[in-house]
């Protein structure tokens, strides 16, 4: 049962990290970056309910509330970026002036 | 804790109040007043050294430490006194001849608008000189060795408005400068070898010092002595610095300056004498640089620098006979020919001040025995004795040379006889065609007048010393016995033989008659001779060439050091400062490039960095 709950949480994370590193879109980007989220909260909310400690749980509670509240904070600054008529891709953003 | 006598103590304190009261009282608000303090210092050393001279004549003497003067943990260096023979036999005459010198100066110098400086660094030259003899170790020997350069500076510069005098001043400085570095080198290898420098320690262990390294320290002093001294090397420093007012003149060569050379060989002589070849090394030095010294003598038209030649020579005479083994010989003509050497330019600078000149040559004189009677007086005297004629002091001591020179036998006989014949001649050519006369060539000093008495009465005195003080050989060499060291054969001053004084007299009755027959028989002949062969009297003007030498040494010293320098500095200094630069800013662009500024290579090296971190977290 853990090795499943740990290979799914692997396998996610590193889709997630591939998606940060090979993919170039910002928005694809943010979405690997929330499934490594999501994969290590998955695990540590696994290993939690297994000891049994509420302290865990809580604590996936908490990452889940950041995730939701960076995703709003990503987005935003994605919507900017596309406003500001530029290309929502990583490479095009090089400086952080203007 | 030995007793000092206050006769030492005042030998510095009286200079020293003197000195402090004649910068800070007389200079600043009567500097007319200034040689008062001075001349009555002058008195106190001369009671002092008379009492010492005493005082090593009973055989007594003494060494010992006055203060620590340098302490570094157990290591120090004291400042003492050593009074024994042959500091005091020539402190005597130094305090004596120096004090009469001081008073003539005061003639000499009025109206000088640097009256007060003269006086102050006069006096300084004079305790620096004294300090020199009665040091108990290198260190404060070569203290005092640098103040005697340093006052000799100032002082053969004291009249600074006129370019010669400056260029005459850094010479002479420079000059020993390279020859000090030979004493600095020696006290230094003996302060390293044997962390003490008193003589006394050093006479004691001298036989057990390796002959290597007593054979380097005995060429290091006799280095530094060929500056001070004027032997042959470095002798050219001292013609040229009669730029100086005349009684700076009589003090550096009769007293205080060129003494100070021989007296470190004599200072040394127990050191030195057991290096084999060593001594014979300074005889050939010194009869070198006699007779080539006689030779330029013989050719120069300004009376001072005739005189100053005359210095060099007799300088050469004295290292002869320190090297034939004569330490006695060697003292007493060096305190023989502080006297008459002083009558000699204090005479010349009768004559300069008369002319109201720095300096005279012997164009502008000529026949001037009946104007200046009492000058021409106290000349001739001084002549006679530098000439070696009976009775006078020259006489005795050169006497004393010429018989160790005798007992050597071959080339330093016929050295020695030249060297009498020589001095014969250049001083009497100096004696017929400055006081007889005239010549049509010269034209004599308007209104000569004879000096005024503050400046007649010391060289009255000096020339009875001139005559006198060779009486009294025995006495000197009694002294000298006092505080040498039981291991070097003790100084002896026996009478010469007949064979050798009728030979050193006739020797100098040739030189004074050829002088005769060049200068009264055909009284032009100096002057034709220049006229009809003037490439020859620049040659001698050359000091035969040498003068180039030593120039082409430092020409070439300063080509050498500029091709160092620049080669060192700009291509490999320069290059590897600006070289620098230039390698970091590539270090810094390879850098640079690593940072696109693009977000997924800044992924790439997070990944990597945190890769790296799990692994060795995980091989730990």
């Amino acid at each position: 049962m853990s090795a499943v709950v740990w290979a799914v949480s692997g396998m996610l994370f590193l889709l997630g990290l591939a998606a940060v590193v090979l993919r170039r879109q910002l928005l694809a980007m943010f979405l690997g970056l929330e499934l490594m989220v999501v994969a290590a909260a998955l695990a540590l909310g696994h290993e939690a309910g297994r000891a049994g400690l509420a302290e865990g749980l809580v604590a996936v509670l908490l990452v889940l509330a950041v995730a939701a509240a960076e995703a709003v904070v990503g987005l935003t600054l994605v919507l900017r970026v596309h406003w500001s008529g530029r290309p929502t891709e990583a490479d095009a953003l090089r400086e952080l002036r203007g | 804790m030995i007793h000092i006598p206050s006769a030492v103590i005042l030998l510095f304190a009286a200079p020293l109040a003197a000195l402090a009261v004649g910068f800070f009282v007389t200079r600043p608000y009567k500097p007319e007043w200034t040689h008062i303090p001075v001349l009555l210092s002058c008195a106190v050393v001369c009671a002092c050294a008379a009492y010492l001279a005493a005082f090593v004549y009973s055989g007594r003497g003494l060494d010992g430490t006055l203060f620590r003067w340098m302490v570094a943990g157990d290591w120090d260096v004291p400042f003492g006194v050593r009074i024994d023979g042959i500091g005091v036999s020539v402190l005597a005459m130094v305090s004596l001849v120096g004090a009469l010198i001081h008073l003539y100066a005061v003639g000499y110098m009025k109206g000088d608008p640097g009256f007060a400086r003269f006086f102050l660094l006069f006096h300084l030259f004079y305790l620096s000189m004294i300090g020199l003899l009665i040091s108990n170790n290198y260190v404060q020997l070569y203290l005092f060795w640098e103040l005697v350069g340093v006052c000799s500076y100032f002082l053969i510069g004291f009249w600074m408005h006129k370019p010669a005098a400056r260029r005459a001043a850094l010479q002479a400085f420079l000059t020993l400068r390279v020859a000090d570095l030979g004493l600095m080198l020696a006290v230094l290898i003996l302060m390293g070898l044997y962390r003490n420098t008193r003589f006394a320690a050093l006479y004691a262990v001298a036989g057990g010092i390796p002959t290597g390294v007593l054979a380097l320290l005995g060429v290091l002093f006799v280095w530094a002595a060929a500056g001070k001294s004027a032997l042959f090397p470095l002798y050219f420093w001292l013609p040229d610095a009669m730029e100086g007012p005349s009684p700076v003149s009589a003090l550096m060569h009769a007293a205080t300056m060129v003494t100070a050379g021989i007296f470190l060989l004599v200072r040394s002589w127990p050191l030195i004498c057991v290096v084999p070849g060593l001594p014979e090394f300074i005889a050939v030095v010194g009869a070198v640089t006699a007779i080539l010294a006689a030779v330029l003598a013989s050719t120069q038209t300004d009376l001072k620098r005739i005189l100053a030649y005359s210095t060099v020579s007799h300088l050469g005479l004295m290292a002869f006979g320190l090297g034939l083994g004569q330490v006695t010989a060697g003292v007493f003509h060096l305190v023989t020919h502080g006297f008459f050497k002083a009558v000699l330019f204090l005479c010349a600078g009768i004559l300069a001040h008369a002319a109201g000149k720095s300096t005279v040559s012997v164009s502008e004189v000529g026949g001037l025995r009946r104007k200046m009677p009492l000058t021409f007086l106290c000349f001739l005297v001084a002549a006679l004795s530098l000439g070696g004629f009976p009775l006078t002091a020259g006489f005795y001591s050169k006497d004393a040379i010429l018989d160790a020179a005798f007992a050597h036998g071959g080339w330093a006989a016929a050295a020695g006889l030249a060297i009498a014949a020589g001095s014969a001649f250049y001083i009497s050519r100096m004696l017929f065609l400055t006081f007889f006369g005239s010549r049509p060539e010269q034209k004599p000093i308007e209104h000569p007048h004879e000096a005024p008495p503050v400046m007649i009465v010391p060289v009255l005195f000096l020339s009875a010393g001139a005559v006198s003080v060779g009486w009294l050989g025995r006495g000197l060499a009694r002294m000298l016995g006092s505080g040498w060291p039981k291991s070097v054969p003790a100084p002896a001053l026996e009478g010469p033989t007949s064979v050798v004084s009728s030979a050193g007299l006739a020797a100098a009755a040739l030189g004074a008659a050829g002088a005769y027959w060049l200068t009264m028989l055909r009284p032009s002949w100096d002057w034709q001779w220049r006229r009809r062969r003037p490439g020859l009297e620049a040659l001698f003007f050359d000091d035969l060439g040498w003068r180039r030498v030593p120039v082409a040494c430092v020409t070439a010293a300063v080509w050498f050091a500029d091709k160092v320098g620049r080669v060192l500095d700009r291509d490999c200094w320069d290059a590897a400062i600006e070289g620098s630069t230039g390698v970091c800013r590539r270090v810094s662009e390879a850098g640079s490039r690593l940072a696109t500024g693009s977000l997924s290579d800044s992924l790439w090296w997070v990944m990597i960095g945190a890769a790296a971190l799990l692994a060795w977290a995980a091989l730990r």
